[in-house]
This record gives C-alpha cells, structure tokens and sequence, in this order.
C-alpha cells in the first residue's frame, strides 16, 4: 500500500457538531428533569397571580440562576467521559487536548441554548401575567454606599430615583453562564478530582477563619470573609460578572421607624459590568487552555535504540 | 466445487488448495470451462488469507489449469485434460504421503503396494491400474 | 543463544514494514513489560503475536495506538511516530481492544456507530450496514446493557467500517461464542479479499486464524524471541522421531523444545528448533538414527519456541 493514500483524520468542524450533538444527547435526562421543575415554579407563580398575587417580574440581571447553571454545566458535559485514563475517545484520530477544547465549545453551545430557552420562558411568564420587563421602576437609594446600622436609618434620607435598566443588560444571562462555564470547565479537564477541590478549598478557608477565630487573630479570622467580599463584591468582582452587581448593590435595610425596606447602596453600572465581564471571560479562558494541557497526548521524542 | 483443507496437514495451504481443485477436475465436479469460485469466496469459505488463494489461482493458471476471463472471474481452462498431468500430479501427492506413512510405521514401499494390492482386490477393485473418470470407488 | 529473529524479516530495517519498533520498551515502575522489541509487520502481512498472557502483547498494541506512552525506543506505523503523529496514526488503524467496553454506556449501538462515523471520514456506510448485519448487532440497545460478546461484535464494526490499512486485534474473538468466531474469521478474510490490509492479531486460539497468518511473531516476557514468516516457522520447528543407542547424550546446543519419550523402546521424539539438516547432522554425529522428520502446525511450531531458554 502507498503511504500516500493515507487517511484523513477528521476536521475540527464536523467534531464540534458532532459533540454538540452528543453532548446534548446525553443532557437529556437533566433536560427532562429541568423542565419538570421550571414548570412547576411556572405554574405555582400563575397560581399566584391568579388568586391575586403580583405579577411576575422579570429582571435578566437579577437572576443569579444562569451563572449557577453555567457553572454546574461541565459536571453534565463531563459526566459520562473519562477525562483521564484511556477512554473511548482516546481511540480516535483526534488530537486529545485540542478534542477537550471542542468539547468544551460544544457544552457551551448547549449552555447557551438553554440560556435562551430560560430567558424567553421567564419573557412569556413575565408578559403572561403581565409584570414588569426591562421598564423603569422606581428605587430607593441610600444617601451613601455604606450600609447604615439597622434602626438608625431615617427615611426621609432615601432618595428615590427611577432605574432605567440598560437593554444590553439583557445579555448578562449569557455572559455569566459563560464566565461560569469557561472557570468550571478548567478545573473539570484540568484537574482529576475537581469535587475534592471544590470541597476543599472553601473548607480551607473556613479553617482558617476558624483557627484565627480560636487564637484570635483578626486577620486571619476575617480572611475569609474579606477573601470572599473581594472576589465576590468587588468593583470587577463575581458578582459584576453573574448579575452587574445587581445583586451585592441590592439590600434590605430596617429603618428608624422599624420597617424593612429594599434601598440600594448604588445602581449597576454597565460600564463597570462590561470590564469585570470581560476580565473574567478573558482569565477563564486562560485558565482554561492552560488547563487543557494536562489533556494532551503525551509524546516523547527519545532516540532510537539502536537495533 | 467443495474445497477441504486438513487442519492437521503441514504442506503449505497454497499447495493444499491446488490439489483440491486438481481433485475436482479429475473427480469430475469439475469441468473445462466451469467458474471457479473468486477468490473472496473461498478465502471466506476456508477462512484463509486470500493472497494464499490466490497465490494458489495463479500456480493454476499459470499451469494452463485456470483462466481469468476479464470481469467475469477464475474460470477452468477449456483445453485442461484432467486425466493426465492433473491425474498425475495428484497420484503422486497421494503416493507421497502414503510412503511417508509407511516409514513412520516400519513398512517398506514394496510391503506398502503388495498390500494395497490386496486390500483393493477384496474390496472389488481391478488389480492392474486403471485411470479413474468418475468417482466409483465403493468406499 | 540470541533470538530466533528471522534474518529476511530484519532486513531493510523496516523500510517496507507497515509496523515497525525499534527498540521499543514499557516500564511500568519496576515491571518492565516490553523489552527492547523490534517488531517487523510487513506490508498487506497477517501477523499473529503469541505468547502467555502478561508476555506484553497488549501492551505492544497499546503503545502502537499511542494509548500510554512508551518508556524508551519507538513505534512507527506507515513510517509515522506512533507518539509525535497520534492522531494520524490512529486514522489509519481499526483498534479491537482487550477490554470489552466500547464507549458511551447511555448511547445505543447504532448512535455509537453514527457517532465513529463522523470521526473516520474514510468510513463506508454500506459496508457498516452489512457488517452489523452480519454481526447481528443489537443496534436499538444501549451499550451498557450489552454483553460480552456483543460488545466485541461492536468493537469488530467499529475496527473494520472505515477500512484502515491497518488491523490491530487483542484477542478479537474474545467472548465470542464458536459459531460466532467462524463469522467473524470468514468476514475478516473477506475484509482482507476487498482490499490490502496489514492485520496484527493477538490472540490465544492461534489454530483459528493460523490458515489466515503468514508471519508470527513470540513474545516472551516482554522480549521478542522469534519472528519470522509462517513458511520459515514451520521449516525451522520439526518433530524428529530418533532411536536412541544406550548411554546416549544429548549435544548440548541443540535447541529441543519438547520431548516424548516411551520406555519400553529406545524411540523418542523430539521437536527441535533449528535448521533441519544442521539437526539432523548433529543428531547422526551424536549416535542417533533420526528415523523420522515431520512439520508441525503452525499453533505447535510457534508454542514450541515459547519455552525456549534464551542465553543472555
């Protein structure tokens, strides 16, 4: 036979679509069960609002939902794959670390997919019961972004301002699944016990906040707390990336007269959402090629031994 | 055309195969002009390489035995004269074993055809070598 | 004594093999699985690896494949590095592993089958079709709920659908019931009828596919001790039956593999590896009467090199 009728091996396009197709294949049982629950919350809301109850509001920023599912994605993507040792795939003519990347790729298709499915479900449940999409809506403002003591807060101190919610904030859904996804998918094909380390770590932290409760040292005792408010509520922190901030800047307050209301410390600024946004695609995806080396076909040039 | 091969014979599988279709064509099973099966077939039927089939086709073909008609297969050649050469060939393969057979058990080659001789002639066989067109042995 | 490497089956350095290796060596910690192996698998060869389970053929197959890396010397497959050019190396080869599990536990046969196919572009839909027909594959039923030998029958589709030039089989028939094997030995020949393939098989029932092999190969403890064609095998391993004159000693560089003997006469056979004349002359030199000089089958010659002690 001449070498020169060799085979091809196949192009990375049909492996992308083939792997969204098997990825979503094999989603099928999450899907159902997904469903199931999305349509239950659904009818128990218009449950609600028929006996009386408000509408249901929708804002895509608000919902820390879309960054958790993005970041719960890769478990499902990963499941059935053995991501080290040889597998199934091993066998075939691809080149291994590339292939993780494609599947990765291929999950996020997926992910987006039921982003939107997500998005325009909530859409039709909002217009349905007719409750408040995108519209400006009045809020309370604090005069400060410092949180007062709870009963000291006069009311007469709110200010009332109308938030109009930027349509770009529309996409926040999209982008924090992808942060998610991007950070999540590293450590799946980058680590071989991704639940060890994701128990781990936060129950290291918690033992040195622990220790440094027990020896009373502050710094070590508040550490973990402040590690957490930085990654999370910092100016480019998580919380700018899976809700624009929406989520931290939004708080309950109990004021002089003893009533709790929702104030916020500040509005979400699309311009400080954009940088975190980007910050943390841009790392994930660092991170997460990075970590695809450890997927690599392993290849050593050694000399021949001579015959 | 039924091919068998002798798991237990050591003579390489070309050779063996040769001989079976040199059987059929003094047999009679097979005539001049008859399709031998492709070489695909009897490699599957056999379970055999098929280089060793057609290693074996080409031996025949290249004795005037088989022909290859372009697009149509392995045919028996029109002018083969089974009771000759093939007949030939074939008496001495089994001459061959039989001897070696013989020597493994002692026997000399003038024992060997004395009794043979004799074992034909009680089962009804004439006694003098006759060339055999079909195959009427009472065995 | 050095290996039984045949001198044809070395020469050109594997210029014209399909497979060769070159000193190629597995470690696994102190276990060393391969040792120095030069393999020779020549063009549109069937080539039968033998020797006890754990002698390394698996492994040798694997390293092929580029499964595991190897731990020195290298693999070459079509004149590819089997390490540097994986992927390539892999689009040219139908795999059939040792283990009984062909991929996705949730799939079903024929989604795994359409899903391969994307992955093979050489892959011949009509000729999967016929051989999961021929193969009576379960195609509706989840991989994961197959047998055994369902599951080979899998793996052989999978091997054979794309036509690769190249057949890697660890114990192919593995879990297959006999009349099963026969279908599959028959499909393999007419796979090799279709179009020139190099085969590599292992496989512990060598008399199923000895009349498809013309070269073998012996591993013994991680190292080649024999490889050669089928032809030269079965002239270099022969059954000698020899008398025996009283007080006879055997010379003492004659290779013999195995022996019988009976007691009552001084008659004893011996398989002997080793040129025959060269044998028989040493054995007549020595005082024997070598009545008799037999072949064996190729399972017999090739066995008989298995406990073969190699001098270092």
């Amino acid at each position: 036979m001449s070498h020169a009728t060799l085979h091809p091996t196949p192009r990375i396009a049909d492996a992308l679509r083939e792997q969204v197709r098997t990825v979503a294949l094999s989603l099928r049982g999450p899907a159902v069960v997904a469903l199931v629950l999305l349509a239950l919350g659904s009818a128990l809301a218009i449950a609600e609002f028929v006996t009386g109850g408000g509408p249901v509001d929708f804002a895509p920023e608000l919902s820390m939902l879309p960054g958790i599912v993005g970041f719960l994605f890769p478990i499902a993507v990963w499941k059935s794959e053995r991501r080290f040792g040889i597998s199934f795939l091993w066998l075939l003519p691809v080149d291994r670390r590339r292939h993780a990347l494609v599947k990765v790729a291929a999950g996020w298709v997926c992910l987006m997919a039921t982003v939107l499915f997500f998005l325009v479900w909530m859409l039709g449940l909002a217009l349905v019961t007719g409750g408040n999409i995108l519209g400006d809506h009045a809020v309370r403002l604090l005069p400060s972004a410092i949180v007062p003591q709870s009963g000291t807060l006069d009311p007469a101190a709110l200010r009332t301002v109308l938030y109009a919610p930027e349509p770009v904030l529309w996409l926040v859904p999209f982008t924090a699944a992808t942060g998610a996804y991007v950070l999540a998918s590293a450590v799946a094909i980058g680590v071989r016990h991704p639940l060890r380390w994701a128990i781990g770590v936060p129950l290291s932290v918690m033992l040195v906040s622990v220790i440094g409760a027990a020896a009373n040292i502050d710094a070590l005792r508040l550490l973990a707390s402040r590690l957490v408010e930085f990654i999370h509520e910092g100016r480019y922190g998580l919380d700018a990336l899976l809700t624009a901030r929406a989520e931290s800047l939004n708080t309950a307050v109990i004021l002089a007269t003893g009533k709790t209301v929702s104030v916020w410390r500040g509005l979400p600024d699309i311009g400080e959402w954009a940088v975190a946004t980007l910050l943390w695609i841009g790392a994930g995806l660092v991170v997460l090629v990075a970590a695809s080396s450890r997927q690599r076909e392993r290849r050593r040039p050694r000399a021949p031994v001579s015959p | 055309m039924l091919v068998n091969l002798d798991a237990s014979d050591a003579r390489p599988l070309y050779l063996q195969i040769m001989d079976e279709v040199r059987r059929a064509l003094v047999v009679g099973t097979l005539k001049p002009e008859d399709p031998v099966p492709s070489v695909r077939e009897l490699a599957a039927e056999l379970v055999v390489n098929p280089r060793t089939v057609l290693q074996a086709y080409r031996e025949l073909e290249h004795e005037g035995v088989l022909y290859v008609r372009r697009g149509q297969g392995t045919f028996v050649a029109p002018d083969v004269q089974p009771s000759s050469g093939e007949q030939r060939a074939l008496a001495l393969g089994v001459a061959r074993r039989a001897l070696l057979e013989a020597r493994r058990n002692g026997l000399g080659a003038e024992e060997l055809v004395t009794m043979i001789r004799e074992l034909a002639a009680h089962e009804g066989e004439p006694a003098s070598p006759t060339p055999v067109a079909t195959g009427g042995t009472n065995a | 004594m050095s290996p039984i490497i045949s001198e044809r089956a070395g020469a050109g350095a594997g210029a014209d093999c399909a497979v060769s290796t070159h000193g190629l060596t597995k470690r696994y910690d102190r276990d060393v699985a391969l040792d120095s192996v030069d393999l020779r698998v020549p063009d549109c060869a069937v080539y039968i690896l033998l020797g006890a389970n754990g002698a390394g053929k698996s492994t040798a197959l694997k390293l092929l494949m580029n499964l595991e890396p190897a731990s020195g010397g290298t693999a070459r497959v079509f004149g590819l590095d089997a390490a540097q050019h994986g992927p390539e190396v892999r689009a040219q080869t139908g795999y059939v592993p040792e283990r009984h599990d062909a991929g996705y536990t949730w799939m079903t046969c024929g989604q795994l089958l359409r899903h391969a196919s994307v992955y093979y572009p050489a892959w011949d839909h009509a000729y999967a079709a016929r051989l999961s027909d021929a193969l009576e594959l379960k195609l509706e039923r989840k991989l994961g709920r197959l047998s055994k030998g369902d599951t080979r029958r899998v793996q052989l589709t999978l091997a054979l659908a794309h036509r690769p030039p190249l057949l890697l089989l660890d114990e192919p028939t593995d879990g297959l019931d006999p009349v099963v094997r026969k279908r599959v030995l028959a499909l393999l020949a007419e796979h090799l009828a279709d179009r020139p393939t190099t085969v590599l098989i292992t496989t512990h029932h060598v008399h199923e596919v000895e009349s498809l092999a013309d070269h073998i190969g012996v591993l013994r403890a991680g190292r080649l001790v024999a490889q050669m064609a089928r032809d030269e095998l079965q002239r270099t391993v022969q059954r000698y039956r020899i008398e025996l004159p009283d007080g006879w000693e055997a010379p003492r560089d004659l290779v013999v593999a195995a022996s019988r003997s009976s007691r009552a006469t001084r008659e004893v056979q011996w398989t002997v590896v080793g040129d025959e004349r060269e044998v028989t002359d040493r054995l007549t030199t020595a005082g024997a009467r070598v009545r008799d000089v037999s072949s064996l089958p190729l399972e017999e010659a090739a066995l008989a090199l298995l406990p073969v002690e190699t001098s270092r």
